[in-house]
């Protein structure tokens, strides 16, 4: 009651007299002044949410009262709840543009002045942290505004509030599922681009509470609060290092991977589950599963340490685009979230692919037979997603899948090595080549009325096969020999039966040759296709528009074009096959027809092969640079350059970007032709094809302007320009100079090498011979040594010999004297020697 | 992760004034670079480094968060204490003023850390006084024994450090780890209110 009279009061005036809305704004605003009592403020503030309803007081109420709004929300929000929500409320009214367009200009004004210090912020924060429900909705969704409109400031703000942190944690925490909902919407506009934010909540547990709020909500199957859960969490990875470090460390990427239903403890040689394969899919599940897989990505793609977690995760995303029934933009991502450098090991990864059986609108699953990943592959660029039984052969999604399966497989195949062995692998056994899938849809002919899935079969052939051998000397020789089996592979209507990728046995069976002509080499049978289909293309008179069927004539006829032109760049030998298959006059035709009866884009490629065929014809033959050369000053070697700059005009070649050379169909959007289903896309040009034009159409701009003497100007497919070719032929010379160096001084070598072994033989032989010598010795010195002991002991025999006889003759003497016989003492000692002398 | 195995795995946390090295000494810990012109850490950082004490035979996972130094990240950076089972205190050795300072971040540490956590006292940049820093010599303002007192005094181990050479970083974790492996040991972090170590498992998550 107090409310209305005061209100009514206010509006009355003391006097009864009428009062202009500005007098009662003013006053009220007055009121809001802390000398008056709690309650006058209340209804004050509910009398000026009222006012500020209407859209034409709005800007009276912000301009006289937001001072005072901004005071009571300061002082008694806290206090009292049922000051803080009309207080808010009001604020929001002045601050959320959106549903007024006047207030426009208005609102970013008064959030400026909310914004002028941190307290209003903090404010509304700690309110936010109460448990009651409608204060809490009402702050959120205030500050959800100021964070949209004025997001540094309110951001830098939360930062001051050494609570802040723990306030937004608590929030995930509401046992209440719409709570939970308001908070995960002012999560995302709290976190967004703010790396400091996002370290400081992410470091204080928020994964923990964003994934327990995804688990409890059911996963990716849940309704809405796991999709804002999982952006939430995807926001704080993405472009944030330190909480990228943080998250690898923990749990989460385990659980990522279990959100998809793929064990993340699984073995290498472990097949993936079934329950992962095949899942029932919607929407939404779609939308989170897409988010899951950019995180799965997102943690692949760091080039920290590969631990097996990483691998895993690889091979989830692999699994899932190759071997599940997930939705193809699902696949897509997954598949264009391979790291060009994670070479993971497709040849023997072994999975089991499935399809859809038909008419059950893909409730029932066929399993194929296992085969490696790699095969897999192939037969998605070639054939598109479960053969193209399911989606029309050029919807956007199956396109761009077939796209980054062609990414995947350019990445997988980056070593000459395997280009030149995949090349090999078609080269004919017995005759003719084995039809490889990729071989069977590089030479289907096509005939009119185009089937839309045949040509882009081929199209992405030629794009495996270009991939084979641009810039690949060996890989091109190679190719040259190959020669399919004669008859003619016609792209059937029903031909889009499923061809297991392995060549074994599963190849389609050449059909029954139609007349005996002998197989033709895969370039012959190009260059026929070629001007097959310059005959086929229907002709267009000057001013009509082209239709859809001559569009498709003109892909296919650029599509062999891009393939001739990157075979025979750089590449003599394979130039020679191509005019000997007659290749030149059909070039002739389209560069000399008036513009407008033509697709511009063909007579520049013409003309750029025209050019590669003069500048690379140097193998001798019947053709020679003289004959082309009369050709080219017959047309006009300007219109020539011209038309071969002209390549980058072209909207379809230059819409192309690194990742994503899918085009809407049709590009460019003015042509005269409409799409015949909702988002079908078209593809021209591989990025790959660009970089190969960029880098050499210069050179062949130059080559058609050069007389047909000059020698060769392009060393390699990489060189362009004179400088970069004069560069390379001297680093070519001088890197040959120390070849030859370094073979002279390798010769030199292995002659010291053979004569120090010689020596060393000879050596050995003398070592061998002084050891026999020292052997002899020994055993002669051994022998002497015995000798000299013999006599030793003799001589000593001797003298006892002697000693004996000594003391004999002293006895002799001694008798002697006693017997009266004269005897001599003196010469005792020399007639002992005289006597010894004598014996 | 299967393969990879630890028996512990213990937070620790890196503190101390603006520009002492902390992020220097995270980075020459886990990636064996010496960090030369970092930006100031904003928030946080985080890294990871197994480690092995081998008389105790145990793998130690150390997952350390390197906080900012800067006054303005001040109270966001309490926040990460909670849990921590080891701290590194970190000051220059050529800087009184960081020495001072470590007082107030050690205060800081005692106030919302874990009270058994285990604190080593870290002077880092030995390398820039030492006679062959060449130019850029700077003087030490710190004396090791002045140092070493105080870490006595507070009960905290000590190591002097230069994350430029790499001399004693592993050092201070190991120092570290080693004492706080003793005190599980001693029981001295089973009561709950010690979130310290987690993972007690031979864990291959």
């Amino acid at each position: 009651m107090e409310f209305f009279s005061q209100t009514y009061i206010a509006i009355r005036g003391p006097t009864g007299a009428p009062q202009s809305p500005l007098e009662t704004i003013t006053k009220l605003a007055d009121r809001l002044g802390p000398s008056t009592l709690l309650s006058d403020r209340r209804a004050s503030i509910l009398a000026l949410k009222g006012l500020a309803k209407d859209p034409k007081l709005r800007s009276d109420v912000g301009d006289y009262a937001l001072r005072g709004l901004l005071d009571v929300l300061e002082n008694d929000a806290e206090v009292d709840p049922d000051t803080a929500i009309p207080v808010v409320e009001t604020l929001d009214l002045l601050c959320d543009p959106e549903d007024d367009p006047s207030m426009k200009t208005l609102g970013p004004k008064y959030m400026d002045t909310i914004l002028e210090n941190d307290k209003a912020v903090h404010k509304l924060i700690v309110l936010a942290s109460q448990q009651s429900f409608t204060p809490r909705t009402v702050t959120l969704h205030l500050l959800g505004v100021l964070l949209k409109h004025r997001k540094a400031k309110t951001q830098q703000y939360f930062l001051t509030l050494p609570t802040g942190p723990a306030i937004a944690l608590a929030m995930l925490d509401d046992p209440r599922e719409m709570m939970r909902n308001e908070s995960l919407g002012f999560w995302e506009l709290l976190i967004a681009k703010n790396q400091d934010i996002q370290k400081l909540l992410a470091f204080q547990g928020a994964f923990e509470k964003l994934f327990n709020i995804i688990e409890t909500e059911g996963g990716v199957e849940s309704r809405v609060n796991a999709e804002s859960a999982l952006t939430c969490v995807d926001t704080l990875l993405r472009f944030n290092s330190a909480n990228q470090n943080y998250f690898r460390e923990s749990t989460f990427p385990a659980t990522l991977l279990s959100l998809l239903q793929y064990p993340p403890d699984i073995l290498p040689q472990e097949p993936a589950p079934q329950p992962f394969a095949l899942q029932f899919w919607d929407e939404l599940k779609e939308r989170n599963a897409a988010l899951v897989v950019g995180m799965i990505g997102l943690l692949v793609s760091s080039k920290a340490s590969k631990t097996q977690a990483t691998w895993t995760a690889a091979r989830c995303l692999a699994e899932l685009a190759l071997a599940s029934n997930a939705p193809t933009r699902v696949k897509a991502k997954a598949l264009s979230l391979l790291p060009g450098d994670f070479d993971l090991p497709l040849t023997q990864m072994i999975i089991t692919p499935y399809i859809p059986v038909p008419d059950t609108n893909g409730e029932e699953w066929d399993r194929l037979e296992s085969s490696s990943a790699f095969d897999v592959l192939v037969e998605l660029i070639l054939h598109a997603e479960y053969n193209g039984t399911i989606a029309p052969a050029r919807r956007r999604d199956p396109l761009d899948l077939r796209a980054a399966a062609l990414r995947v497989f350019c990445n997988f195949v980056n070593t000459d090595e395997m280009k030149e062995m995949i090349v090999q692998s078609m080269l004919p056994q017995d005759g003719s080549s084995p039809v490889t899938p990729l071989l069977h849809c590089l030479i289907t002919s096509h005939n009119a009325p185009l089937d839309i899935a045949a040509i882009t079969s081929t199209q992405f052939a030629s794009l495996i096969f270009a991939h084979l051998i641009r810039g690949a000397p060996r890989a091109k020789s190679a190719a040259l020999k190959i020669v399919p089996p004669s008859g003619d592979v016609t792209a059937s209507s029903e031909g889009n039966f499923f061809v297991p990728a392995d060549n074994s046995g599963g190849a389609p069976p050449p059909p029954p040759p139609e007349d005996e002509d002998d197989p033709l080499p895969l370039m012959q049978i190009l260059t026929e296709h070629l001007s097959l289909a310059f005959i086929s293309r229907p002709r267009m008179q000057v001013g009509d528009a082209p239709t859809r069927e001559t569009r498709e004539w003109d892909r296919i006829i650029i599509n062999y074009i891009c393939l001739l032109v990157q075979w025979l760049w750089d590449d003599p030998k394979s130039v020679r096959a191509y005019l000997e298959a007659g290749g030149l006059t059909l070039l002739v035709e389209p560069i000399g027809q008036p513009m407008e009866a033509s697709d511009g884009l063909i007579q520049s490629l013409c003309a750029f092969l025209l050019g590669t065929c003069y500048e690379f014809n140097r193998e001798p033959g019947e053709i020679t640079r003289a004959t082309i050369h009369q050709i080219i000053t017959r047309l006009g070697v300007d219109m020539l350059t011209d038309k071969i700059g002209s390549v980058k005009e072209d909207v379809r070649f230059r819409e192309i970007e690194p990742e994503a050379f899918v085009l809407e169909y049709p590009t460019p959007k003015e042509a005269s032709v409409d799409a015949e289903i909702e988002g079908e896309a078209e593809a021209w040009f591989d990025w790959a094809f660009l970089d190969f034009w960029k880098s050499n159409y210069y050179t062949a701009q130059r080559a058609v302007a050069a007389g047909p003497n000059s020698s060769a100007t392009a060393t390699s497919s990489g060189g362009s320009g004179q400088g970069n070719d004069q560069e390379s032929q001297m680093l070519l010379s001088s890197l040959r100079e120390v070849i030859s160096n370094q073979a002279h001084e390798i010769q030199t070598l292995q002659k010291s090498v053979k004569d120090s072994a010689a020596s060393s033989k000879t050596k050995g032989d003398e070592i061998a011979s002084l050891k026999a010598q020292v052997e002899s010795l020994t055993k002669q010195v051994t022998e002497g040594e015995e000798k000299r002991k013999e006599r030793e002991k003799e001589q000593e025999d001797l003298l006892v010999l002697l000693d004996e006889l000594s003391s004999k003759r002293r006895g002799d003497k001694e008798r002697m004297r006693v017997a009266g016989l004269e005897v001599s003492e003196d010469e005792d000692e020399d007639e002992d020697e005289d006597e010894d002398e004598d014996e | 992760m299967a393969g990879v195995t630890w028996h512990y795995v213990l937070k620790f946390i890196i503190t101390g004034d603006a520009a002492v090295g902390k992020s220097s000494l995270l980075v020459r810990l886990t990636d064996q670079r010496f960090l030369a012109n970092p930006d100031p850490t904003l928030g946080v950082e985080f890294g990871s480094k197994l480690i092995t004490i081998p008389e105790e035979e145990k793998v130690v996972k150390l997952q350390c968060w390197d906080t900012a130094g800067t006054e303005s990240f001040r109270s966001i950076t309490r926040s990460y204490y909670r849990g921590a089972a080891g701290c590194l205190l970190v000051y220059d050795v050529c800087s009184r003023q960081s020495f001072s300072n470590a007082r107030t971040w050690l205060k800081d540490v005692r106030q919302h850390a874990d009270p058994h956590l285990t604190c080593i006292l870290v002077g880092n940049k030995t390398d820039l006084c030492s006679d062959d820093a060449g130019p850029a010599k700077r003087n030490r303002e710190v004396k090791t024994e002045e140092a070493e007192l105080w870490a006595k005094q507070e009960g905290l181990l000590f190591v002097e450090t230069s994350a430029r050479s790499g001399e004693n970083v592993e050092l201070a974790f190991e120092q570290a780890t080693r004492d706080i492996l003793l005190k599980i040991r001693n029981g001295v972090f089973d009561d709950d209110r010690s979130p310290g170590q987690s993972a007690k498992t031979g864990c291959c998550s």
